[in-house]
Formats: C-alpha cells, sequence, structure tokens
C-alpha cells in the first residue's frame, strides 16, 4: 500500500510540476519586463544576455527538464526578480502560513466541535436551530469583512491588537499571540460554520447506530456517550475536511495575508505570479502540491487510528 | 444539570479565555512600533517651511522638472532629536539593490535611508550638491567634471573616492536597473580623474545630465566591493542592504521581506543640519509593506505605524477626515504627475487625429476625477508639467483637447462618414474602441465613466478590459513585436519631477523607443525635446517644451486625466518632510511620490 502512495505522490508531483511549467510559460509577458525597466529594454544587446543567463532562449521541455533536474536534489532556483533562492524564501514564510493554518483551524475545532454535537444530540430543537442558524451566518460572511471588523473594534477603537503585521514566535511569544489572533479567527469563523454542520450531521447519524443505544440502555451519561463513543465514529468526514483545509490555508490564505500584512506563502506566490516570476510560482506551486499529498496521505492513515475497521480492511 | 448546561459552560469558558489571552497579549511585552516613538532630547529648531514637492512618471513625451506643493501640515515647531518612526508603505521592495532593483515609490523610501545620492533637487525642482559638491561640463555637455565631497564614509569605515564611483560603474554597466539608464542617458566612461574627481564621458550631448545622478540606478553611492562580478549570493545578500554598502542615515538592522525592514541610525553619518545637529534626527526608523489601501490607513490610525504613504487620491480623502481631529498630520503633494491614458496610434482608429481628438472631447476631465476619487483633491491637467513647474505652458493648456460634446461629435461624424476610415468599417458605422485599465476599483470606476461618456455620443462601441499592472505594462510595452505594443486605448501615467531632458529620449530613434508608448512620432516635435537638451538654461527649454507640448496636444496622442495627488501621513508630532536642506543648506524638493526623506524627518519639540 505504502509503495502504491508512494507512486501516487511522485506522479502527482510530476503532473504539477509540468502543468505548473506549463501554465506559466503561457502567461501574456516576459519575466523580462519585469527584471529590467523599459529604458534597459531598448539595449537587444543586454536583453539577448539576460535571455541567455535565464535560459529563456531555451525549448520549453529543455527548460522543464533542467528545472525538474535541480529539483530534485532540492535546488528550486533562484528568483529571476529578487536573486533570492526559492527554498529560502519558502522557508521564510512557510512558519508563517503554517501557523496561521493550525492556529485558525484549532480555534474552529475548539468551537465547532462542541456546537456541533450539541446541535446533533439535540436535534430538532430550538438550540439545534440557533446553533444552525449561527452557522449559516458565519458561512456567510467572508473572511475578509470580519477582518476588517475585528480590526476596526480591536485596532482602531480599542487599540489592544495591531491592525498589521507579524511578529515571529522566534522574536516574542506575546507579539507573536498579538499578530495571530485576528487573522486567525477572520480564518476560523467560516471553518467553524462548516466544521459545526459537518459534525451535526455525522452525530445524527452515529447516535442512531446501535452500540450508542447499548450504551444508553447501560445508563452511561450523556456526555460521556457522546464524547467517548459516538464524537470518534463521527469525525471521519471532519478529518478529512480539516486536512484538505490545512493543505488549501497552506496556498489559500492569500487574501488574510494581504489584509492583514502578513509575509505568508500565499502572498508569496501571488508576487511571483504578477511578477512574472517563473521560478518562484514553479518552486512555490509544487511545495504547495507536496503539502496537499502529504496531508491528504496523512489524512488516509488517521482515518486507521479513528475508525478500526477501516485499519482492519487495510 | 443537563449536558446542554453543561456544553454552554465549556463555551462560555473558551470565549472567556480567548478574550483574555487577547487581553494579556496586547497588555504584555513591547510591540514594536508605536511603544518607542517617542523623542528625547530637543535641538535648536528651525522654523519648519512650507516647501515644495512633486512627483515622478514615465512618459513618452519628457517628462518634468521643478514641482509645486500643497501641504497640509504641521504646525511651525522644531524637531528633537530621537525616536523613532514606523512607517507603512505600499508594497515590499523587490531588493535595495539601486543598480539593479526596479524601484517605485514605496522602494525609494527604503533605499534612500541606507543610501546618499551624488546629488540632490531643490525645492524648484534644479539640482543642488550632495555627495557630488560641484561639478562642470564642457561646451557641449559631453564630459563632465565631478568634485566629491570628502571624508564621506561606508557604514563599515570604508571611504568614499573617486575609485568608489569607477568601481561602481562597472556594476552599473550589468545592472539591471543601471544599464538602460546609461544607454539612454548616453554615458560611456567613468574615470577617476583625482583622488576625488570623477569625470563621465558622454557619446552625445546632455544638458540635464546631473539629473541621473539624483536617482538610484546611477546616482545613489554604493560600495562596490561587496558585490564582487560573478558572486551570487553576495547578489542576493546585497538585496538586503548589508552594513557597509551606503552611506545613507540609516543601517538596515533587520530585514524580514514582507513583514518588515528595520534600520538604525548611523552613528557616523557625515550629514549635520543648518544649526550643525548631527543628523538624522531619528533613532530608528522600520518600513512595513502594507498592500491594502484601508488597512494601511488603519494601521496608522490604530497607532500600529506612526506613517504611511499613499499615491491614491481616495486614500487622501478618507485620511483628511481621519485628520480631522489632530490626530494625524498630512504631507500632500501634486507634482508633475497625472493620471491619463494614451492611444496606440499604429493601431485602427486611433491612427487618426480625429477619433483622437474625438475621444478626448467628448470625456469630461472632472467626471473622471470624481471618480478616481480625486474631487477636491486633483486638478485636471492638459500636459506634463504641473503649474507651479518653470516648463509648465498656458498655451500648451488651452490647445489641449478639453470637454466639447459638439465638437467632438463633429469630429466622429466625420470620420464614420468618410469612405476611406482606418479601421475600414463601412461609412455609418460605429467605432469600436478597446479601453483597458488595471484591475483597481478607482480606475474601474474611471473606465466605466469614460465608457459612458463615449458611448454617449452614440458613435462608438467602447469595451473595457482590465489586466493586471504587469499584463497591462508588457501590452503597451510590446517587447515581442518591436515595441509597438498589443494595445489600443490604454491607462497611463505621465510626468515627474525629475527633469525632462535627463535620460529618456536621446539615445535611440523615438519612433522605435520603448518610451514612446503611444508610438506617436513627429519630427518636429522629437526635434525640440533634442534640442533642449542641448542646454541647461531654463527660460529657453521651457519656450522648446511649449513648442512640443503644442504639437502634441493638436496630436492629442495621449489624454491626462488630473494630477495624481500623493501624500505622507503621520502620527500628529513627526514631520520635517517639506523642511529638509540639502548641504549647502537650501530646502529640498520635498516629498514627490511620497518618497520622504527620512535622514531629515523628526519628532516635533513639545
Amino acid at each position: 500500500m505504502l509503495a502504491a502512495r508512494l507512486v501516487r505522490l511522485v506522479a502527482t508531483l510530476l503532473a504539477v510540476s509540468f502543468l505548473t511549467f506549463f501554465l506559466v510559460n503561457t502567461l501574456p509577458g516576459d519575466p523580462i519586463n519585469a527584471l529590467i525597466p523599459p529604458d534597459a529594454q531598448q539595449d537587444q544587446e543586454f536583453v539577448a544576455q539576460l535571455r541567455e543567463e535565464y535560459g529563456l532562449n531555451d525549448p520549453f521541455l529543455v527548460r522543464y527538464g533542467s528545472w525538474l533536474g535541480d529539483a530534485i536534489n532540492g535546488d528550486l532556483g533562484r528568483s529571476v526578480i529578487t536573486d533570492q533562492l526559492v527554498t529560502d524564501e519558502i522557508k521564510h514564510r512557510i512558519p508563517v502560513t503554517a501557523e496561521l493554518a493550525v492556529v485558525s483551524i484549532g480555534l474552529a475545532l475548539l468551537l465547532a466541535i462542541p456546537l456541533g454535537v450539541t446541535a446533533g444530540y439535540r436535534q430538532g430543537t430550538k438550540i439545534d436551530q440557533s446553533i444552525s442558524a449561527l452557522a449559516q451566518f458565519l458561512l456567510s460572511i467572508p473572511s475578509f469583512i470580519v477582518g476588517l471588523i475585528l480590526i476596526y473594534f480591536l485596532s482602531i477603537r480599542l487599540r489592544w491588537l495591531p491592525a498589521t503585521g507579524w511578529t515571529r514566535l522566534t522574536e516574542s511569544v506575546t507579539g507573536n499571540i498579538k499578530t495571530v489572533i485576528m487573522p486567525a479567527v477572520s480564518l476560523a469563523l467560516t471553518e467553524i460554520a462548516v466544521y459545526t454542520r459537518v459534525v451535526r450531521s455525522d452525530m445524527i447519524n452515529t447516535l442512531k447506530e446501535t452500540y450508542v443505544l447499548s450504551a444508553k440502555s447501560k445508563g452511561l451519561k450523556d456526555r460521556f456517550i457522546l464524547f467517548r463513543h459516538a464524537l470518534r465514529p463521527s469525525s471521519l468526514t471532519l478529518t478529512t475536511i480539516v486536512g484538505l483545509n490545512i493543505a488549501g490555508l497552506i496556498g489559500g490564505t492569500v487574501v488574510i495575508e494581504q489584509l492583514f500584512a502578513l509575509p505568508g506563502l500565499g502572498k508569496r506566490l501571488l508576487d511571483a505570479i504578477f511578477q512574472r516570476d517563473f521560478i518562484m510560482v514553479q518552486g512555490v506551486t509544487v511545495f504547495m502540491a507536496c503539502v496537499y499529498v502529504v496531508i491528504n496521505t496523512c489524512v488516509d492513515l488517521f482515518y486507521m487510528v479513528i475508525d478500526p475497521r477501516i485499519r482492519r480492511k487495510s | 444539570m443537563s449536558y446542554l448546561l453543561g456544553k454552554r459552560g465549556v463555551v462560555f469558558k473558551l470565549l472567556v479565555v480567548l478574550l483574555a489571552v487577547t487581553a494579556v497579549a496586547s497588555a504584555c511585552g513591547s510591540d514594536s512600533s508605536s511603544d518607542d516613538a517617542a523623542p528625547a532630547a530637543t535641538t535648536a529648531a528651525p522654523a519648519e517651511e512650507t516647501a515644495t514637492t512633486e512627483a515622478p512618471a514615465t512618459t513618452e513625451a519628457p517628462a518634468t522638472t521643478a514641482t509645486p506643493t500643497t501641504t497640509t501640515e504641521a504646525p511651525p515647531v522644531g524637531p528633537s532629536q530621537g525616536g523613532s518612526a514606523s512607517v507603512a508603505i505600499e508594497a515590499e521592495a523587490t531588493g535595495l539593490r539601486p543598480w539593479e532593483d526596479t524601484c517605485s515609490s514605496p522602494c525609494y523610501n527604503m533605499m534612500q535611508s541606507v543610501f546618499d545620492p551624488l546629488v540632490s533637487q531643490y525645492a524648484d525642482g534644479s539640482y543642488g550638491p550632495n555627495i557630488a559638491k560641484s561639478w562642470v561640463s564642457n561646451d557641449d555637455y559631453t564630459v563632465w567634471t565631478v568634485q566629491l565631497q570628502e571624508g564621506i564614509a561606508f557604514t563599515d569605515g570604508t571611504l568614499v573616492t573617486a575609485q568608489t564611483i569607477v568601481d561602481m560603474f562597472g556594476v552599473q554597466q550589468t545592472g539591471a536597473a543601471a544599464a538602460g539608464v546609461i544607454a539612454s542617458s548616453n554615458l560611456i566612461g567613468v574615470e577617476a580623474t583625482g583622488e576625488h574627481e570623477v569625470t563621465y564621458t558622454l557619446s552625445a550631448t546632455n544638458g540635464p545630465f546631473m539629473s541621473v545622478l539624483s536617482n538610484p540606478p546611477l546616482g545613489f553611492v554604493f560600495n562596490a566591493a561587496l558585490v564582487p562580478a560573478g558572486d551570487d549570493d553576495a547578489m542576493a545578500a546585497a538585496a538586503n542592504a548589508p552594513t557597509g554598502i551606503g552611506t545613507g542615515p540609516f543601517m538596515v538592522t533587520n530585514r524580514d521581506v514582507d513583514n518588515r525592514t528595520e534600520m538604525e541610525r548611523n552613528p557616523n553619518y557625515w550629514r549635520v543640519d543648518n544649526f550643525g545637529t548631527q543628523l538624522p534626527y531619528l533613532d530608528s526608523v522600520s518600513f512595513h509593506p502594507i498592500t491594502d489601501e484601508g488597512t494601511r490607513l488603519d494601521s496608522l490610525a490604530s497607532g500600529t505605524v506612526t506613517a504611511m504613504q499613499t499615491l491614491r487620491q481616495a486614500t487622501i480623502r478618507d485620511a483628511r477626515i481621519a485628520a480631522e481631529d489632530g490626530s494625524l498630520w498630512m504631507f500632500e503633494f501634486q507634482g508633475n504627475n497625472s493620471g491619463g491614458g494614451m492611444f496606440n496610434v499604429l493601431v485602427a482608429p486611433y491612427d487618426d487625429v480625429r477619433v483622437r481628438r474625438g475621444l478626448l472631447m467628448a470625456s469630461r476631465q472632472e467626471a473622471v476625477i470624481a471618480a478616481l476619487g480625486g474631487e477636491g483633491i486633483s486638478e485636471p491637467a492638459t500636459q506634463v508639467f504641473a503649474k507651479d513647474s518653470p516648463f509648465y505652458s498656458e498655451a500648451v493648456a488651452e490647445a489641449y483637447a478639453g470637454y466639447d460634446f459638439d465638437g467632438a461629435m463633429a469630429l466622429l461624424e466625420d470620420y464614420i462618414n468618410d469612405a476611406d476610415r482606418s479601421d475600414g468599417k463601412a461609412v455609418g458605422e460605429k467605432i469600436d474602441v478597446v479601453l483597458s485599465c488595471p484591475p483597481d476599483p478607482t480606475l474601474i470606476a474611471a473606465t466605466e465613466v469614460t465608457q459612458q461618456f463615449w458611448n454617449e455620443t452614440g458613435l462608438i462601441n467602447t469595451e473595457l478590459t482590465h489586466f493586471d499592472q504587469a499584463t497591462h505594462i508588457n501590452m503597451a510595452l510590446g517587447m515581442g513585436n518591436e515595441f509597438r505594443g498589443e494595445h489600443e486605448a490604454h491607462c497611463w501615467r505621465w510626468g515627474s519631477e525629475d527633469d525632462p531632458g535627463g535620460d529618456n529620449s536621446g539615445s535611440s530613434p523615438w519612433e522605435t523607443s520603448p518610451f514612446n508608448f503611444s508610438n506617436w512620432y513627429d519630427p518636429d516635435h522629437y526635434a525640440l525635446l533634442e534640442e533642449a537638451r542641448t542646454m541647461e538654461d531654463i527660460p529657453t527649454r521651457a519656450a522648446l517644451y511649449e513648442q512640443a507640448g503644442l504639437i502634441q496636444n493638436a496630436a492629442a496622442p495621449i489624454w491626462f486625466s488630473g494630477g495624481t495627488a500623493t501624500a505622507i501621513i503621520t502620527a500628529a508630532g513627526l514631520g520635517g518632510f517639506d523642511s529638509w536642506v540639502l548641504v549647502d543648506g537650501e530646502v529640498g524638493i520635498g516629498h514627490p511620490s511620497a518618497v520622504g526623506n527620512w535622514g531629515q524627518a523628526y519628532w516635533a519639540a513639545d
């Protein structure tokens, strides 16, 4: 099974890298435009020299092959715009994006699981309806609107938190907490809504299972039944979604990164696209694809931990 | 108690914990920005003067010079020594290498805090001494001999000599940003003709050559020893401006790209102010790229930063409202830069002057300015020079094809009914126009207003397109089709505070120049521009630019909306952007394009 997964992983990465390379090369414009100002572009000799230096004159497949060869050896190249190593840029930004993703999903789970369990347990009651309405409401608010509201109240009115910027954990723990709260909450609210609905739905089904009825008949307390017997089998869908979310947030927090001026990976990718920095785009995209594939593999493995029946089948 | 009640309690506790963490986090620790921004000791205080300002840009016609300044500013109080500033800028710098990195306004704020230019601009737009203390040219402006100040050192102690400038030239010749400037300014050699004397040799006349020595690619002095040829790692490291690379008022101490760049004062900085006080006044300055205009202003309003820049009129409008309570100071500047657009005259129907003038006359500038958020902030522009530029011409203003609906109808009908109309359509058919602008909300609004005006004639079908900035520029540049471009009617910016003759017309035929974005070429017009490059005298050059402007406005290859207002906005007390001085004590140009001289910014004394 592991070998099959590895083959699939490699095939996925190859496909992603090739498609990215192809798409970036079909974008209108030329990296030389971003690299040098117009007055320098009238010097054809200089332009030709740069094109040669960056391998822009080589055929597409040659360039892709060259990039792939280096990438296999861990060299994702240098940005044609900033001259920085792509791997350095990823290393610089991934802690920000990863922390944001983990904290926001952590916050979302903290609130969504109790809410979802409660709603499922109290299905059809006013409590269930209230929680569902709340979830609907949260789903309908875009995260950047939440961000703007938080900035207004917590930064401008109360002056509790900085409106923008990022303090790294290595610099200051309290500073880090202050800068992560608002972006994380902005992202978390939508996730809370999604997770709550998923947990509620699965919980309703689980509570109909015979082993739950059996536990009830033994006189076990409701809370014990819900969290010890019902929650785990109700978490399969949640696990899948959380896995997809973590991977998605690695590159998908760009709006929030932009709003709160965070030095994350999504923002870097967006800038690279606009700058036609094809080596950076290529490297970051492949990195994100790796994260996606690895996390999904972890999720698959985690299923076996959650549900022994899957483990036995495997 | 039911499970539910128990659960509610847990949720409540979680919320309490979250709020508590927020409160504790906000109470603990010293978070960078505003906490340590207070100034310390006070020094002799020059009265703050309201100086001048302006802004840069790229043009097909040569750009500008001396400029005007609209400054809503601070009370006349003097500087104190110490304190810090945290500055929100609109974008991150690609890098801090003057010779290599293509830079714009936000990046210049950082770069000129680390590097000093050879020459600086006075308030009237002319050029004065900095590291270059004097200069002289031969009669035909092809050889320039420059005397450098003595005793100036890089932050690692290395002295600046004539050889420094020669070594810089070696790096600049292969620099992505500098190589083009070298070509377009006709520079072919730099030689050390004395310990502190440098001779620049040009291949052709260039009267305003010194203007290129005020800008980063050629004019910012750096230590070339830190970027040996072929050393990729050194080049990459130079992008973060390591200690020793510049002579400027600050040194980079931490560069967290896309987050913040922190600088501390250069303890051995060579400049003092007019009262002998050591510069810089501030102990430190940090720059924070915040792309979103709204949150940049929010960051200032919340005290997260103590200053910000903006090049958007809508933000200036909002900031003016926020500043009404006195908590913010605004330093506005309207120079030669203006919004507008151009027609690609190699493409039908824009190859016909009737269409070009007709389109200009069908659109009302004031309405477009309002859509851009500039009502009450920007004035309609008619040329690449602002009213207080020495090159501004009333005659050129009057020749501009302003709003005249009946006149527009007459011209457009004449074209439509012309059996030989250039777009090949049948007589009477509407004209198809494609108007393209980057997808900025205010620009979209402006193009929609323009579309309405054009379509109201009933003679035009206007299609709007929006591409990201890089694509927009690439389409106009047309590198793949000999710089003809792939554009039609295209939003653009015109004018700058740089000398109009400096570096952007001479070295290549104007017909094929990448700077000629509209592809419009008139030999008489071009000859006037070239003649203006052969002299320094401003009134004579102004007369030549007036003639050129008349020809251009008659042909209408480009259009203008309004002057581009820019601003540096600060927490009350942080100023000095209009009053900074050159080494000879004369007031400098101010803060064109929201580029502040942070080396002379200060917290006002109580």
